[in-house]
C-alpha cells in the first residue's frame, strides 16, 4: 500500500514509517493537541491564560482564541457549526460558503460596574453595566436531556491548525498560511487587509476580526513559546496546555512516532477530530467523553449511555463509534487487573512526555 | 486694383484662413474619443481639493460604467454600485480627480466584524507607456492604486498583479470626500510629477490610462468584489489640451496643402496652355 492509497485521516496502525500521517503540502512537521474531555471541568484557565497572553485590549476585547463551551449548546461565537466554511468534497477543490458572525453572536465584552462596587461602597450587585442578551458560555452547563438524565460536557477549542485550512485557501492576499517547519496556521500581519475571507472560510470559526488594527487574527499556538522564545529561553507547550489544572492537553507533533499524540490519533485511533466533515482535516483531537449510564425513575442505573452516541458522532464522525469502544475494552481490561498502555497515555502525567517539543530541534 | 495687388490680397486672405482653421477647427471637429478623461487647468485658489470647490464647476464630468470585477471571491457579482462620475483637474503642481457615485448608506466604520466601508480608488500604470493587465496590473506591468476608504483611510499603493497591493511608505495622495443626499463625492489629488521608484509620473505629454473602482461596504463588498471601469485615459497628450507646437504644426500643414494646390493648378493651367 502506497502512501497514496492510505485513506485521509486513517492510521495504519502500526508504526511503519511515514505512511500513516497525512501532512500538508509543503509543511515539515505538523504540531498538534489531544485535548481529553473526560477531564475538562469547565473552569475557563486556559480562556483567561490565553486572553492574558494574547487578547487583552487593542479591539480583542471580544476574541477567545480559546473558549470553552458547553455540549450540547450553542457555543462561540453562537451557532458557530451553521456558520459554513470549510470544503464541499476531499479533494479540497471546492469551498462550502460561510458566513462572518456578527457582534452579537460573539457575545460583546462586558463592562462591570467594579468601580461602584469594590470602591464606592455601592450595595448593587456586581453586573455588567449593559444589558446583554448573548455572550460566551451564556448557555453554560445547560447541556440537554431530561432529568434525571440530562447531560452535558464541557468543549475548549482553540485554531485546529488544519491540514487542509479553507481559511488559507479563503485569502485573496495569501495573507494567511501555514508555516513551513511546523505546520501552524499564522496571519502575516503586515499582508493582511482585514478582508475577512478567512473569518467566513473557517468552519470552526477560529479567525476574529480586530476593528482596531483592521486586520484578522488567530491563535498563533503560542509558537514564541513552543521555540523557546520566552525569557530564560526555556521551550513551553502553548499557555492553554501548560495552565490546565487537571491537564488534560498533550502536544506535540503528529509525525513523531515515538510521542502520545501519534500514538492516540493514529495508533489507537481514540482522538478524533471535531467535525470531521468539515474536511479541513484539524490537528487538534479530541478523546470522546464518557459519562454515567443513564437513570431509571427510581434512580437505579440502567444500562443505557447517557450522553447519546448519535449526538457523539455528529460532533466526531462515525470513528466516535470505534473510539468508545476502544477505551472501553481497555478499562475493563486494566479493571481485570491487565495492562494498557492507551490508559498508560491517557493517565500520563509527567509533563515531559506530555509535552514533546523538542523532538524535531536538530534537524 | 492690379493683378499683383490682388494677389497679395488674396494671398493673404488665403493664409489668415490657413492659421484659423488650423488654430481653431480641430478642437471643434474632434468629438471627445472614447474613454477618455479630460483633465482641465484650474487655479488653486478654485478649491479643487474641495468636492464642493468651484473648481468643478467648469470641468466636464464623465459618466463611467461599472461593472462587478471577475473575481473567484464569493459573491463577486454581486456588486451594487453601476456608474461613477469621474472629473479631473489640474494645478502646475498637482492633479485632482474628482469621483462621485450613488450610495444609500455612508458606511464609514467597520467596528462590527460583518460591517464593512465604503471605498473607491483610481489606477494608473507605473510605467505609463504601457497598458497593465486592468487586474491590478502584472509582474512586469505595475499599477499604483489611490485608495480612500469612509473610515478616513487614504492610501498609496502599489500593485503587480491581483492580491499584491502594497503601502507605499509615505502615501503622496490625499483625499476629500464629502457625503450627501445618498452620494458620495471625494476628491483624491497627488503632485503631477514624480521622481520616486515605483510612482506613476504624470509630467508626461502622452496619454495615461486610468482605470476605476468603488466598493459599497454595506453589501459587503470588499477585495475583488467590487465595481470597476474598463481602462480609460487622462487627455494628458496632444489634443484639446496639447501642447502649443500642435498648432504650428497644423498652420504649416495648411500651408503646405495650400501650396500644393496652387502649384498643381498653375502647372494644370500651364499644360492647357492658356494665357492671360
Amino acid at each position: 500500500m502506497s502512501a497514496d492509497d492510505t485513506p485521509t485521516g486513517t492510521a495504519t496502525g502500526t508504526a511503519d514509517g511515514d505512511e500513516g500521517v497525512d501532512l500538508a503540502d509543503g509543511v515539515d512537521h505538523q504540531v498538534a493537541m489531544v485535548m481529553d474531555l473526560n477531564k475538562c471541568i469547565g473552569c475557563q484557565t486556559c480562556t483567561v491564560a490565553c486572553k492574558s497572553l494574547w487578547t487583552e485590549g487593542g479591539g480583542r476585547d471580544y476574541m477567545y482564541w480559546n473558549n470553552v463551551e458547553t455540549k450540547p449548546g450553542a457555543g462561540y461565537p453562537r451557532d458557530w457549526e451553521e456558520s459554513g466554511g470549510g470544503w464541499q468534497s476531499s479533494d479540497h477543490s471546492e469551498r462550502r460558503p460561510g458566513e462572518i458572525p456578527d457582534k452579537e453572536e460573539y457575545g460583546e465584552a462586558w463592562e462591570f460596574n467594579h468601580e461602584e462596587v469594590m470602591y464606592e461602597g455601592s450595595d448593587q450587585p456586581l453586573r455588567p453595566e449593559s444589558d446583554p442578551e448573548w455572550g460566551p458560555n451564556w448557555d453554560e452547563d445547560q447541556g440537554a436531556g431530561e432529568h434525571p438524565n440530562s447531560y452535558y460536557f464541557y468543549l475548549p477549542r482553540i485554531c485546529n491548525h488544519c491540514t487542509h485550512p479553507s481559511c488559507v485557501e479563503a485569502c485573496p492576499r495569501k495573507a494567511i498560511y501555514k508555516r513551513e517547519e511546523d505546520g501552524i496556521v499564522l496571519i502575516d500581519q503586515e499582508r493582511c487587509r482585514g478582508y475577512r475571507y478567512c473569518v467566513e472560510g473557517c468552519p470552526y470559526k477560529k479567525v476574529y476580526y480586530n476593528a482596531a488594527q483592521k486586520t484578522s487574527e488567530k491563535c498563533i499556538f503560542c509558537y514564541p513559546r513552543i521555540e523557546g522564545e520566552g525569557p530564560d529561553g526555556e521551550t513551553f507547550a502553548p499557555a492553554c496546555a501548560e495552565d490546565c489544572p487537571p491537564q488534560l492537553r498533550l502536544v506535540g507533533f503528529l509525525d513523531d512516532e515515538a510521542g502520545p499524540v501519534h500514538k492516540l490519533v493514529e495508533e489507537y485511533e481514540v482522538a478524533l477530530p471535531l467535525h470531521p466533515e468539515y474536511r479541513t482535516q484539524p490537528n487538534v483531537y479530541y478523546i470522546p467523553p464518557f459519562a454515567p449510564p443513564q437513570h431509571s425513575d427510581d434512580g437505579e442505573s440502567i444500562d443505557v449511555e447517557r450522553i447519546p452516541r448519535p449526538y457523539l458522532e455528529e460532533l466526531f464522525g462515525e470513528r466516535v463509534h470505534d473510539a468508545l469502544d476502544r477505551i472501553a475494552r481497555e478499562r475493563d481490561e486494566v479493571d481485570r487487573g491487565g495492562e494498557s498502555e492507551l490508559l498508560d497515555l491517557l493517565t500520563d502525567t509527567n509533563p515531559a512526555r506530555k509535552y514533546r517539543l523538542g523532538v524535531f530541534d536538530d534537524e | 486694383m492690379s493683378d499683383d495687388r490682388r494677389a497679395a490680397v488674396v494671398g493673404a486672405v488665403v493664409a489668415c484662413l490657413v492659421v484659423t482653421t488650423a488654430a481653431f477647427v480641430p478642437p471643434l471637429v474632434s468629438a471627445r474619443p472614447a474613454n477618455q478623461i479630460p483633465v482641465e487647468s484650474v487655479r488653486t485658489g478654485e478649491n479643487p481639493a474641495d468636492p464642493t470647490g468651484e473648481a468643478w464647476d467648469a470641468v466636464p464630468p464623465v459618466e463611467v460604467p461599472m461593472a462587478s470585477a471577475p473575481s473567484g471571491l464569493p459573491n463577486a457579482s454581486d456588486t451594487s454600485v453601476s456608474a461613477l462620475r469621474v472629473q479631473a483637474a489640474r494645478t502646475d503642481a498637482r492633479i485632482y480627480l474628482r469621483l462621485s457615485w450613488g450610495d444609500g448608506t455612508a458606511d464609514r466604520n467597520a467596528s462590527d466584524p460583518r460591517r464593512f466601508v465604503d471605498a473607491a480608488a483610481v489606477q494608473v500604470p507605473v510605467n505609463t507607456t504601457e497598458r497593465p493587465p486592468i487586474s491590478m496590473g502584472s509582474t512586469r506591468n505595475r499599477v499604483n492604486v489611490w485608495y480612500w476608504g469612509a473610515d478616513d483611510t487614504t492610501e498609496e499603493l502599489l500593485a503587480g498583479g491581483p492580491g499584491t497591493t502594497t503601502e507605499f511608505d509615505r502615501a503622496a495622495v490625499n483625499a476629500s470626500p464629502r457625503y450627501d443626499d445618498g452620494r458620495w463625492t471625494v476628491v483624491l489629488s497627488r503632485p503631477v510629477a514624480s521622481d520616486a521608484t515605483n510612482r506613476t509620473t504624470l509630467a508626461v505629454d502622452h496619454d495615461v490610462d486610468v482605470a476605476f473602482a468603488v466598493w459599497n461596504g454595506s453589501n459587503m463588498e470588499r477585495a475583488g468584489r467590487k465595481s470597476v471601469s474598463e481602462w480609460y485615459h487622462f487627455a494628458l497628450g496632444p489634443g484639446p489640451q496639447g501642447p502649443p507646437y500642435e498648432s504650428i504644426l497644423w498652420v504649416v500643414a495648411g500651408f503646405a496643402v495650400v501650396g500644393t494646390a496652387l502649384v498643381t493648378i498653375q502647372g494644370v493651367r500651364g499644360n492647357r496652355g492658356e494665357t492671360r
